[in-house]
């Protein structure tokens, strides 16, 4: 009896300190979501209410809209990409394998700073014809790709190689394999690299902060910071703030609910 | 044959828009001012300047993302225990939480800055306790926690993954040879994560380095705006000085691989 009690104590200061720190995450969040809603009427009182949201409904939706095509463009291309290159890793072995590697994963692991910044300045002297949207798509397509190859990885090796031998042991031949049987199977493995590339390119900041003056296109995130850099806490800056962060929460939202954490476990879950 | 097909478009874009770009930067940091784009005047004093002019940078960028890998640490090490031994059930609820400070440190310094703000919900707090709200607002502390958020899930999974890499049964046996569960997390499963505890602190540093959102909004103009990334934003593209930007970002990637190159040694984690 006095053991079990113990045992329910435990686990009630394991989940309140899993809690505390969750909220700790979470509370950037709540506070801008609160500041949000927040009103201030004429005569200085403030009251709870979606004005802020509406005030910047004209202007602030180009931006999300700029955002959300250059992160599903970005996807496109890095699935086309990074599907074959995933399985080429996975089920070949040849030499300077770990160096490929390490060249496909470096970007990674550079700073963004310092990638923006050599970005652009190979963009001013060898890729002139990319500074504009494509100068967006190509410097997350390359950022990011590294994500689904990663993800495919983790998916390829979840997925057992006797589906695609008995496949191609009935006759398909390595195409029809790989359309028919391999991509179906590993099909929620992709989708978590595709949720991964979305959260990180939709609110991607700062690569897009420093193509903003050369390309004249801001997306959401950089307006959000500008809006921070000439107005400070403004109500209607949490309410972009929110949009976006509640953009991304329902994307994650909907992937957790139709595919669960498991492919997303051991790529940045534990 | 086959992969070399398969892997050539990843590539020839890693290597268009990663490496030739990297070059570049390494080149550019050897001349002077934005002579680059016209006609180019070569000469090292870019490095000599960022180890002179901007070693208190240094200093700022390392005493403030270093302090917040411990806290990391600190708070990140039991989270991380906790989620892969003690509970079962809500699990998958918290792991969802961690993806939310992936959404990028732009909100989570946004959040900060308005709680510590003059008139903010916390500065009853400061105002209670006799501190003076912009202190409190531009302190190294803040800047701290904000960065130990954002770097906060890297650690985790680094943990995580260590933890889960032990062996249960040798912990099972140094039970059944009469150790406490104390005795057996402090000589057992303490010391078989250290690599995973390392790497995570490691990779927290790593990812501190590129922080740029909390630093700029969250450091007064003394504290973290010194901090090397901003440094090389406010170089590059209000001084126009590309050499010297790129010198600081040539240091700043270098040190960043080394970092991310040991945290991998030290951890198994795969990727981050």
């Amino acid at each position: 009896m006095k053991a079990a009690r113990a045992e329910t104590a435990k686990q009630f200061a394991f989940y309140g300190y899993v809690m505390v720190i969750s909220g700790l995450l979470l509370l950037p969040f709540i506070v801008t979501l609160l500041r949000s809603l927040t009103v201030t009427l004429p005569d200085g009182r403030t009251t709870l209410g979606f004005r802020p949201y509406l005030d910047i409904i004209g202007a602030f939706w180009p931006k999300v809209y700029l955002s959300l095509s250059i992160s599903i463009t970005t996807i496109l291309i890095d699935t086309a990409i990074g599907i074959p290159a995933a399985y080429a890793l996975v089920r070949y072995n040849f030499r300077g394998k770990k160096t490929l590697y390490t060249l496909l994963n470096g970007v990674w692991y550079v700073p963004g700073i310092c990638y923006a910044l050599s970005l652009i300045l190979a963009y001013y002297f060898l890729y002139k014809w990319f500074l504009g949207y494509w100068g967006f798509i190509a410097a997350y397509t390359a950022g990011f790709l590294l994500l689904m190859i990663m993800t495919c990885i983790v998916a390829f090796r979840y997925l057992d190689p006797c589906y695609e031998e008995s496949a191609s042991c009935l006759g398909a031949g390595r195409l029809t394999t790989f359309f028919k049987v391999t991509l179906p199977l590993i099909g929620p493995g992709v989708s978590a690299g595709i949720l991964l590339i979305f959260v990180l390119a939709f609110n991607e900041f700062i690569t897009a902060l420093l193509l903003n003056p050369p390309t004249r296109l801001m997306t959401a995130p950089v307006r959000v910071y500008a809006d921070i850099r000439n107005y400070g806490v403004r109500e209607f800056i949490a309410a972009e703030a929110v949009i976006l962060q509640l953009i991304s929460l329902a994307v994650v939202i909907v992937y957790l609910k139709l595919v669960g954490t498991k492919y997303l476990r051991g790529v940045i879950l534990v | 044959m086959k992969p070399l097909a398969l892997l050539t478009p990843a590539i020839a874009l890693e290597v268009c828009l990663f490496l030739i770009p990297l070059v570049m930067l390494a080149v550019v940091s050897l001349t002077s001012g934005d002579s680059f784009f016209f006609t180019p005047e070569w000469t090292t004093s870019n490095y000599f300047k960022v180890f002179t002019t901007y070693s208190f940078d240094f200093q700022i960028t390392f005493t403030l993302i270093i302090s917040a890998a411990f806290l990391d640490l600190i708070l990140g090490f039991p989270f991380a225990y906790i989620m892969t031994r003690k509970i079962r059930r809500f699990t998958d609820v918290f792991r969802a939480i961690m993806l939310v400070p992936l959404f990028g440190e732009l909100y989570i310094a946004y959040g900060f800055y308005y709680l510590f703000l003059p008139g903010g919900p916390l500065s009853f707090i400061f105002s209670a306790l006799g501190i003076p709200v912009f202190k409190a607002l531009y302190s190294i502390q803040t800047a701290m926690i904000a960065l130990a958020i954002y770097t906060f899930p890297f650690a985790v999974y680094n943990i995580g993954i260590s933890l889960q890499g032990i062996d249960r049964s040798i912990e099972e046996s140094a039970r059944c040879l009469g150790a406490g569960s104390l005795e057996t997390f402090f000589r057992v499963t303490l010391p078989m994560s250290l690599p995973g505890i390392l790497g995570a602190w490691l990779v927290s540093i790593g990812w501190g380095l590129g922080a740029f959102a909390i630093p700029v909004l969250m450091g007064g103009a003394m504290v973290a705006q010194r901090m090397l990334s901003v440094e090389m934003y406010s170089i590059a593209l209000l001084q126009l000085d590309l050499g010297m930007a790129s010198a600081i970002g040539v240091i700043l990637a270098l040190v960043a691989v080394i970092i991310f190159y040991f945290s991998l040694r030290a951890s198994r984690g795969a990727l981050i």
